[in-house]
């Protein structure tokens, strides 16, 4: 698969997410839900302000210094037995992890949840070799077996109701039960165990690498994060390449920062730290331990103005706040990465030509900006692709760019714009009826219709301003 | 006297005058001298916000060339008040225009922020008589930080019966630009908000932000709904 | 293998941070802001109780509290309400120091079926506990905001423990309950500094295991244990 998901134009994606009232309905209640829960647990924390502020400058110095803390971090995984392989593409990290899995005919690999291998594509190139990927995480699970893409990072099933789920189930596992979550869960539970005692293979993201000690963490709440680190006698675990944290005391303050950003809860159910392989005399744990590191495009943002981007720790609080999100759902953005940040990351990541159009699903009413936990100016990382579509990639209509060049001139001309202040009604007049416009032309049209437009004034304020100069000398 | 300079903003010069009247009386009414810089153009948002930066910045020069000599500059628009705060950062290292896109920015204000922060003006003594409820625009709100100012001045009328909004802070949809090149998304966001608005049953919706009180109002008159849209300023100089 | 393609990559990341390789040690800041040591700052012992004890209702996790010499009948009591069967449990030193041994015997004889996890029989250990009723384990170090034991999972107090089992008890000695997870992992910056070995496997675990996957709607018991109980033990 990769970023991109699907072959729909952007117009059509907005289309069928507007036209799904499920979808949307589901959506807007999520947010709610998931932006109280947020909002309540940051006041626990006292001054959150301070906290975020915290979180911004741990980012800043880590991704400034990333070559350093990487090196460390392979370091210390070598020390403890693991094995470390830098992957500059997805072709590399999957070429690399498929090796790994072939040389130990490896024939089951059971996931947990992980954004970096959906980017990645991964889990296509192991079918392919005919290895049996099970997916973890009941989320995740739920659209292996539909064979549907993500919609949301944190809650990646949400455009799912209880009775599609349980279709699901019945059609691809034989489920026979009723369409309640609880009941669906422990059916997920039970199917699952089995696999998880049967792979060979486990693999995961990971949430943040501490670098001193090269301790990989997962952020969980179900427990398939431990049982693929504890189960399987292989752990590979994919990483991109930002999400490292100096030592264990940045750890704590971005995990404390996600956890509340992501589902407001204070931690997780499971905060899993695993460094290298299982000890001696340890029987659980894996004896072979690999950690891939991704660049994927990252490298690309570094140094220029959107390396703030890169201090994601992939919360979902900026979409759980996004009003256009909430309107068109995961799917419309047409990348596994949605909402503003996505918006941000997938064009960095996967360039302008499939994705000129998400830095414009946005009113920049800058809801995310307030919601990020690291302070990412989301709204103005927008502005700035706007600002590389039209000068640099050349991709903005050129009916626009007349109507601007336009404008420049306009609002540089005191006298052009007096002139238009007078002319402004008479030229609207074909279209104005009762002091409004209902069906107005050119660009007013999406406008108009489904909303009306006023007409200009009879008189504008600065001509009025004049009259009252006049009586008053 | 306090000389304050108008910034009208050229939504409220071309469409809705009015609410210039009513600011320059508003700020006279407590001892302001108020001047309207003729040479005055757009805050050159619309440019900005679509990514067209060269286009934009020639607006923001005639904007500081406009009130050079201003002491205070005052608009009823939070948006366009806040873009103008933007400025400095936008001209960072330009020579010629970084001091003075500095100077011109420290002198700015929203209207409500002017009258509670720097004339301390909490009760306007307005004779406005209605249910109201308000809605906090984006960039009032989130990027000029100004939330309270114009709640408190609402709260003291008298005659205003004010009930809050569901979901305030969500945006109406507007958004520049993005209500043209974006329209069905744009569309369904102001649904919604005249949706909350129905729930609070309130006769006025009122606003710091003509820009979006014409989105809301435009989706509201369209649903043939008959709750009155008004800019708080209008409210304010209700005598 | 070991290490692969690092130069290459980390002198590419390098270049486009606009500088060379940082080799020698980089000097991490005093962060401006610490708001992390206010949280339940000067809280005493017995306040910190009370913030587990209320963090364990919205963690969905059983409450108790006993002193050493009642401890093996709330065991006793928190095993049958769980419906008893087969426990695992870790090969721990603190049993000896809270009389847990004659316990087990105990149990031992009212045929519940008691494992105390050995290392020397290997995956025996783990297909035990795949099928326990309960799992038991001391915690290492107990936050008090969250509700969270810490286990440093080593040979004898292993992974499985706490992971496989449909329910899981954790005794928390009084003193290991710390304000939040800060001190937890300075702690384990300040071992890791001193040259200590960390475990292989740390995990910070917070009630019962839970997804909210379908829906929205929170369902308590995942893959890990379905119920979960902490007993403070002064």
């Amino acid at each position: 698969m990769g970023i991109q998901i699907g072959k729909k134009t952007y117009t059509n994606r907005v289309k069928s997410g507007i036209e799904d009232p499920f979808m949307r309905q589901a959506v807007s209640s999520a947010q709610e839900r998931l932006k109280d829960g947020r909002i309540q647990s940051e006041k626990g924390l006292g001054n959150w302000e301070e906290w975020r502020s915290l979180g911004e400058e741990i980012r800043r110095h880590t991704l400034d210094n990333l070559d350093y803390y990487l090196e460390q971090l392979s370091e210390q995984v070598e020390k403890r037995g693991g094995n470390v392989f830098f992957a500059r593409t997805a072709d590399e990290a999957n070429h690399y992890i498929n090796r790994i899995i072939q040389e130990k005919n490896g024939k089951k690999v059971v996931k947990a949840k992980s954004m970096v291998t959906e980017e990645i594509g991964l889990n296509d190139v192991l079918e392919k070799e005919g290895v049996e990927v099970v997916e973890t995480d009941l989320g995740e699970w739920i659209l292996q077996l539909d064979d549907d893409p993500p919609s949301h990072i944190v809650a990646p099933a949400l455009h799912k109701d209880r009775e599609r789920i349980r279709e699901v189930f019945a059609d691809k596992k034989g489920y026979l039960g009723t369409n309640h979550p609880e009941e669906l869960t422990q059916f997920a539970r039970e199917q699952l165990r089995k696999d998880f005692l049967s792979a060979d293979i486990g693999i995961t993201g990971c949430n943040f690498a501490v670098a001193e000690s090269g301790t990989i963490t997962l952020v969980t709440n179900e427990g398939n994060g431990r049982l693929t680190t504890s189960l399987p006698d292989t752990h590979i675990a994919v990483m991109g390449m930002e999400r490292i944290v100096p030592t264990w005391e940045e750890l704590d303050i971005l995990v404390s920062l996600l956890t509340r950003a992501a589902v407001g809860q204070k931690l997780t159910s499971y905060i899993t730290s695993i460094t290298g392989t299982r000890l001696k005399g340890e029987i659980d744990g894996p004896s072979e331990f690999h950690l891939v590191i991704v660049d994927n495009g990252r490298s690309n943002i570094l140094g220029t103005e959107f390396q703030s981007a890169l201090h994601c720790i992939r919360c979902a609080a900026c979409i759980n706040v996004c009003p256009v999100y909430r309107h068109i759902g995961g799917h419309a953005y047409g990348s596994i990465y949605p909402g503003p940040i996505g918006a941000v990351i997938t064009p960095l990541l996967d360039g302008y030509e499939d994705h000129h159009e998400l830095p414009y699903a946005s009113s920049l009413c800058a809801a995310c900006t307030e919601a990020c936990p690291v302070k990412i100016p989301l709204h103005e990382l927008l502005i700035r692709h706007r600002e590389i579509i039209v000068e640099k990639e050349d991709q903005a209509p050129i009916s626009e760019k007349i109507i601007m060049n336009s404008f420049a001139k306009w609002a540089s001309t005191p006298a052009a714009y007096k002139l238009s202040t007078k002319i402004a009604r008479p030229l609207l007049k074909p279209w104005s009826k009762e002091e409004k416009v209902t069906n107005g032309p050119g660009p007013l049209k999406g406008w108009t219709d489904s909303r009306d437009f006023p007409t200009p004034s009879k008189q504008s304020f600065r001509s009025w301003y004049k009259t009252r100069q006049k009586g008053s000398d | 006297m306090m000389k304050v300079s108008l910034f009208i903003t050229c939504l409220c010069d071309m469409f809705h005058p009015n609410i210039g009247k009513d600011t320059v009386e508003v700020l006279e009414r407590f001892g302001c001298d108020v001047d309207f810089p003729e040479a005055q153009t757009c805050c050159g948002q619309p440019a900005f916000n679509s990514g067209y930066l060269r286009q934009s910045k020639k607006a923001m020069k005639q904007m500081i060339r406009s009130f050079e000599h201003a002491h205070y500059i005052v608009g009823p628009s939070g948006s366009c008040v806040s873009m103008l705060k933007e400025y400095p950062q936008i001209f960072v290292g330009d020579k010629e225009w970084e001091e003075k896109a500095k100077e011109f920015a420290e002198k700015v204000y929203e209207l409500t922020q002017f009258l509670v922060d720097v004339l301390k003006v909490t009760n306007v003594g307005s004779n406005f008589k209605g249910t109201v409820t308000y809605h906090p625009s984006c960039h009032m709100t989130r990027i000029l930080g100004v939330k309270d100012a114009p709640v408190i001045l609402l709260q003291n009328i008298k005659g205003v019966d004010l009930i809050e909004l569901p979901k305030k802070e969500n945006c109406c949809g507007f958004g520049g630009t993005f209500a043209i090149k974006n329209a069905a998304i744009s569309s369904e966001m102001a649904a919604e908000k005249s949706q909350h608005i129905s729930e609070t049953k309130a006769e006025y919706l009122v606003g710091g932000d003509m820009a979006c009180l014409m989105n809301i109002g435009g989706m509201m008159s369209r649903e043939g709904k008959n709750v009155k849209v008004i800019h708080i300023a209008e409210i304010l100089n209700c005598r | 293998m070991a290490i692969q393609h690092r130069e290459s990559f980390l002198n590419n990341v390098a270049a486009k941070l606009n500088r060379p390789r940082k080799k020698s040690a980089v000097t991490k800041p005093i962060w401006r802001k610490q708001p992390q040591w206010d949280v339940l700052k000067g809280c005493t012992q017995e306040q910190l109780i009370q913030v587990l004890e209320k963090q364990c209702k919205v963690i969905h996790t059983s409450f108790k509290r006993t002193n050493k010499n009642t401890l093996a009948n709330v065991l006793y009591e928190t095993i049958l309400e769980y419906g008893g069967k087969s426990i695992i449990t870790a090969e721990d030193e603190r049993n000896d120091l809270y009389g847990l041994p004659t316990f087990f015997d105990r149990l031992g004889e009212e045929k519940i079926d008691i494992h105390v996890w050995n290392s020397g029989k290997g995956e025996e250990n783990v297909i035990f506990a795949e099928q326990a009723n309960i799992g038991i384990t001391f915690s290492d170090m107990t936050l008090a905001e969250s509700g969270t034991v810490t286990l440093f999972n080593d040979k004898n107090n292993s992974r499985s423990i706490s992971l496989l089992p449909k329910h899981y008890i954790a005794i928390i000695p009084k003193e290991t309950i710390v304000p939040r997870m800060s001190q937890a992992t300075k702690t384990i910056h300040d071992l890791h500094e001193a040259g200590h070995k960390i475990a292989s496997s740390i995990s910070f675990i917070t009630g019962p295991s839970n997804s909210a996957d379908i829906e929205l709607n929170l369902v308590v018991g995942v893959h890990g244990p379905i119920k979960a109980t902490y007993i403070v033990v002064e």
